[in-house]
């Protein structure tokens, strides 16, 4: 054998190597030093960071959505809904035999096994998470499924929440309606809102005021996965909290007269209580579907909405602007009285226009009124009466009493996005149009047309608060929103009642503008409104119907009922809907019907009452 | 005083003892790892060891002084291994590393390491010099050891090829080269890794890269460096719990049985455990470089310092590795890793150190 020769050369060389030898177990040190402080600071120093990310990968955290509270009209009948809904999901993993099941769940859901099968295929695209098969299903079907699921394994029910609204909206502008939560009001909502992509909350109307009130607070359900995001087990569970219903001061059956009158015209109606400032009725046309926006929408059909010329998505009661028109008269005799311009017995002479300089303003009536006094001049309408007044008045005191009584400024409804309107003023004419005021322009704010814009729900505030004696009280949606006086004008008891007793003779007596709508069954007090749209078109043409739609006058009518102690008042507006008596009036005298059925009271006595 | 005696007396027990610590750790992790999944991997591992410990006795009882004679035989074996597999290799996602030998499957890469170290240690003992290796010394052992690394490469097997060619390295410097050519040899080498980046397979620069930034892919070729780090991260001070470890039990960790199961201790028994484990790794290393200084000859010495280098490799590689400061290699853990080839040569290399440590008092 040759084994190593161990010479004096030899040792030297050992010498050598065992020196070298040092530096391989100063290496073998180094890296394991290395490996130690990596260590600590991996285990020790960022152990818990470590530790969160573990919990994060192993728990899987779901919500359990809260049932949202329901809207109610004021006698807690329902208008929108709150109802479970179930789902067929499937874990596309955890199924065997997909023809089988396809099968079986086809004859149940009453569909193409073809089309399951597609579904679950897809579904196989994203292992691990449930796919939808078939959404919303009838109950009996559920339960039809339930009762198998033994048989059917990755197939299971889940229980998510579902909107229903009565009759697909009777009042969706003002009740709303819900949508995905969008990325800014999640941002908005902060990380402690318990919001998630997803989410449907309230985007307009009461759904978006009352959304904290309405949406609850959601459950929780954390469950450990594996790294396939099989559950294992049910870590913790928290229920959910239904959200609390929501009582609003509408009427259901009110509503939906107000709603059918309307119909798909565009416009507004707005009823309300003149004492309390209750609104009954609110309506808005043309409508839209409160429900399309509770799934994800094509961009297509999102588009169609928005684009829509007519805008259906827009509150014409609290939005839509018009020129307040002859209703505008009211409120002027209201000032002229209680400041004392005028008296009642106080007669202007109407020849059919009124000069001041070398300008003419005409009445409606070429023929003229001859002598009225103010009652006369409210029930004709008498257009050189108030041109009179407007002059005398001046202005500075019309915009200051329009002011004071609420117009000008959104009235404090408790919807959002509300329209201001527009009073006039030198001051705002000047900022405006850097020009000074006209006294001609005095003169035509007096009989509505000018700059005063409005909207449906003002007119009804400030008619509200002449008809009541003179308290402005602030329009309310909800019951639970206290009444509120926000000034009280004070109109004197005679003085309220010649007024009165001009717009019940509006309706009830043969020169009244709006005796089409007289009824013997209770009494009407009101007031018709043109809003001009196109000067000077009117007169041009000989008949309404030749002229273009969107140059077409818009049509008003406020009527209240009894006369003497009003219950209820309803305005109406019909954008380019022409002469306001022919086609305003007999919606709001439909809706004041409808207030006395509800009431319960039989033709008799609704007669008697308002006599 | 018998002859047993004397064998009892001058076997280093506490390098054994190290060692069967090391295997008892290692079978505690492998059950952990695999009790959820496919429990026979444990059995199949204790049959392993049951068999590697009669290798070990064989290397420990031939005395190593006659591998000198097969050192040449045994390169040419190891050779004609890694290029066999080559071409009747069995392709596992896209690498021949294994030949099946119809009940079991071998890794020929995975023998070529000690082999290298024999080999190595044979070379310096028939080129003992007084003054340190030149470059004109290094020409030839550079060629036999470039020959299996570059055929490994093909199969191909980075790590392997890599710590093939890193023991060669340490054991050229351990016996002395000349500072000269130490410098110009280093500077040839960064020179080719531009080159050596080009001849990379795709999902190797994926690797590198990933490594460099794991955010790069946290679900593909960075998941397993993410979810190893929770793991060790998560292990805290005192772990989790024996068989509580959730990232184990769970199965976020891939591999955690083989390449990533030092997580697995990392996890369940947190710094403690992962501190202790070092220590138990610290202990086998010195013990075996021990016996290399004290060996008879340079043989023995050279063949003490190629296999401490082969563990400590190892070890470093594959828990940098877990740690997430090193690119993922399939480099596993001695003695705790799954594996019968690999445990083998790790028992079969304790048997060698034992063999060398027990001779030096027999002449």
């Amino acid at each position: 054998m040759e084994y190593a020769n161990p010479n004096i050369q030899g040792q030297q060389i050992e010498e050598g190597l065992k020196s070298r030898g040092k530096y391989l177990t100063a290496f073998v040190c180094l890296l394991f030093a290395i490996l130690l402080l990596r260590l600590m600071n991996m285990q020790i120093f960022k152990g818990t960071y470590y530790e969160e990310q573990a919990r994060n990968n192993r728990l899987r955290i779901i919500s359990i959505p809260a049932q949202r509270g329901k809207i109610l009209d004021r006698n807690k009948e329902v208008l929108a809904d709150s109802r479970p809904a179930y789902n067929v999901m499937v874990i596309p993993e955890d199924i065997r035999d997909v023809g089988n099941i396809s099968k079986k769940l086809a004859l149940i859901l009453e569909r193409d096994p073809g089309e399951i099968v597609e579904k679950i295929g897809q579904a196989k695209q994203k292992p691990f998470s449930p796919v939808y098969i078939a959404r919303d299903i009838p109950f009996t079907q559920m339960a039809n499924i339930e009762s198998q699921l033994f048989t059917m394994p990755g197939i299971s029910i889940d229980t998510t929440n579902e909107r229903d609204y009565l009759n697909r909206g009777v009042a969706p502008h003002a009740i709303g309606f819900l949508g995905e939560i969008s990325r800014k009001e999640l941002e908005k909502a902060g990380e402690d809102s318990g919001y998630s992509p997803g989410d449907l909350v309230g985007k307009s109307g009461i759904e978006y005021v009352c959304e904290e009130k309405l949406r609850g607070v959601k459950g929780k359900r954390a469950y450990e996965v594996d790294a396939l995001g099989r559950k294992m087990r049910i870590v913790e569970e928290e229920a959910p909290f239904s959200g609390e219903d929501v009582t609003l001061t509408i009427n259901k059956s009110l509503q939906l007269i107000a709603r059918q009158s309307l119909g798909e015209r565009p416009g507004a109606v707005v009823a309300i209580v003149p004492e309390t400032g209750e609104i009954l009725a609110m309506a808005s046309a043309p409508v839209f579907d409160p429900t399309m926006f509770l799934s994800p929408m094509s961009s297509e059909s999102w588009r169609a909405v928005i684009g829509d010329p007519m805008h259906p998505l827009e509150n014409r009661a609290i939005r839509g602007l018009y020129a307040p028109g002859s209703t505008f008269k009211v409120l002027i005799s209201a000032l002229a009285l209680t400041e004392g311009f005028v008296t009642t017995k106080t007669k202007y002479y109407c020849t059919g226009k009124y000069t001041m300089g070398n300008t003419s303003f005409r009445c409606w009536r070429k023929e003229g009124h001859g002598g009225v006094d103010l009652m006369t001049a409210l029930t004709v309408s008498c257009d050189v009466y108030f041109y009179n007044l407007g002059e005398r008045l001046g202005i500075e005191r019309m915009s200051g009493f329009c002011k004071e009584v609420g117009l000008g400024r959104p009235t404090g409804i408790e919807l959002k996005d509300e329209s201001g309107g527009l009073v006039p003023s030198v001051a705002w004419k000047r900022r405006r149009f850097k020009q000074p005021w006209h006294r001609g322009e005095s003169v035509i704010t007096a009989i509505g047309q000018g700059y005063t814009l409005v909207t449906p729900v003002q007119m009804a505030k400030v008619m509200a608060a002449v008809v009541n004696g003179g308290k402005v009280m602030t329009p309310r949606l909800l019951a639970s929103t206290p009444q509120r006086l926000e000034m009280n004008l004070n109109i004197p008891k005679e003085e309220l009642d010649t007024i009165k007793e001009g717009l019940r003779a509006v309706v009830d007596s043969e020169m009244g503008t709006a005796r089409v709508i007289k009824d013997q069954m209770f009494s009407i007090g009101g007031k018709t409104g043109t809003a001009e749209v196109a000067k000077g078109y009117t007169s041009k043409l000989p008949d309404e119907s030749d002229i273009p739609f969107k140059f077409r006058d818009h049509a008003w009518f406020f009527g209240f009922s009894p006369v003497e102690n009003p219950e209820i008042l309803v305005v109406a507006v019909l954008e380019h809907g022409g002469h306001g008596a022919s086609i305003a009036a007999p919606i709001v005298r439909d809706v004041i019907k409808g207030y006395y059925y509800s009431k319960g009271l039989s033709d008799e006595q609704v007669r008697q009452d308002s006599q | 005083m018998s002859r047993y005696d004397k064998i009892a007396n001058n076997i280093d027990w506490g390098l054994l003892s190290t060692t069967l610590a090391l295997i008892a750790v290692g079978l505690l992790c492998l059950y952990s790892a695999v009790r959820l999944t496919e429990v026979s991997i444990f059995f199949k591992q204790l049959l392993w060891i049951s068999a590697a410990f009669v290798v070990m006795i064989v290397a420990f009882l031939v005395d190593y002084r006659a591998h000198m004679r097969l050192a040449w035989p045994m390169y040419v074996l190891m050779v004609l291994g890694v290029a066999l597999v080559l071409f009747v290799g069995r392709e596992i996602s896209g690498a021949r590393r294994w030949i099946s030998l119809g009940f079991v499957s071998i890794q020929p890469s995975e023998f070529a390491k000690i082999i290298i170290i024999i080999w190595m240690a044979y070379w310096s003992e028939k080129k003992i010099q007084i003054e340190s290796y030149g470059m004109k010394d290094l020409i030839l052992p550079a060629i036999f050891i470039l020959l299996p690394v570059g055929l490994i490469l093909l199969e191909p097997d980075l790590g392997t090829a890599g710590i093939v060619a890193m023991i060669a390295v340490i054991m050229l410097l351990l016996l002395g080269v000349r500072r000269s050519t130490v410098i110009s040899l280093g500077a040839l080498f960064l020179s080719a890794l531009p080159f050596a980046w080009l001849t990379l397979k795709d999902y190797q620069r994926n690797r590198i890269l990933t490594f460099l930034d794991p955010s790069r892919d946290p679900l593909g070729t960075g998941y397993h460096a993410t979810q190893s780090k929770i793991a060790v991260g998560s292990g805290g001070l005192w772990g989790k719990g024996y068989l509580q470890g959730t990232q184990t039990q769970l199965s976020f960790l891939p591999e955690h049985h083989t390449d990533f199961i030092f997580s697995v201790v990392a996890e369940e028994w947190g710094f403690a455990g992962t501190a202790i484990l070092i220590l138990l790794y610290i202990i086998l290393v010195t013990k075996i470089i021990q016996v290399g200084y004290r060996a008879k000859d340079r043989f023995g010495s050279m063949i003490c310092f190629g296999i401490a280098g082969y563990f400590t490799l190892h070890i470093f590689i594959n828990i940098s590795m877990t740690l997430g400061i090193f690119p993922v290699v399939g480099v596993p853990l001695p003695f705790i890793s799954y594996g019968g080839s690999f445990m083998f040569m790790n028992l079969l290399c304790i048997g060698l150190v034992l063999n060398v440590a027990w001779r030096r008092f027999m002449f």
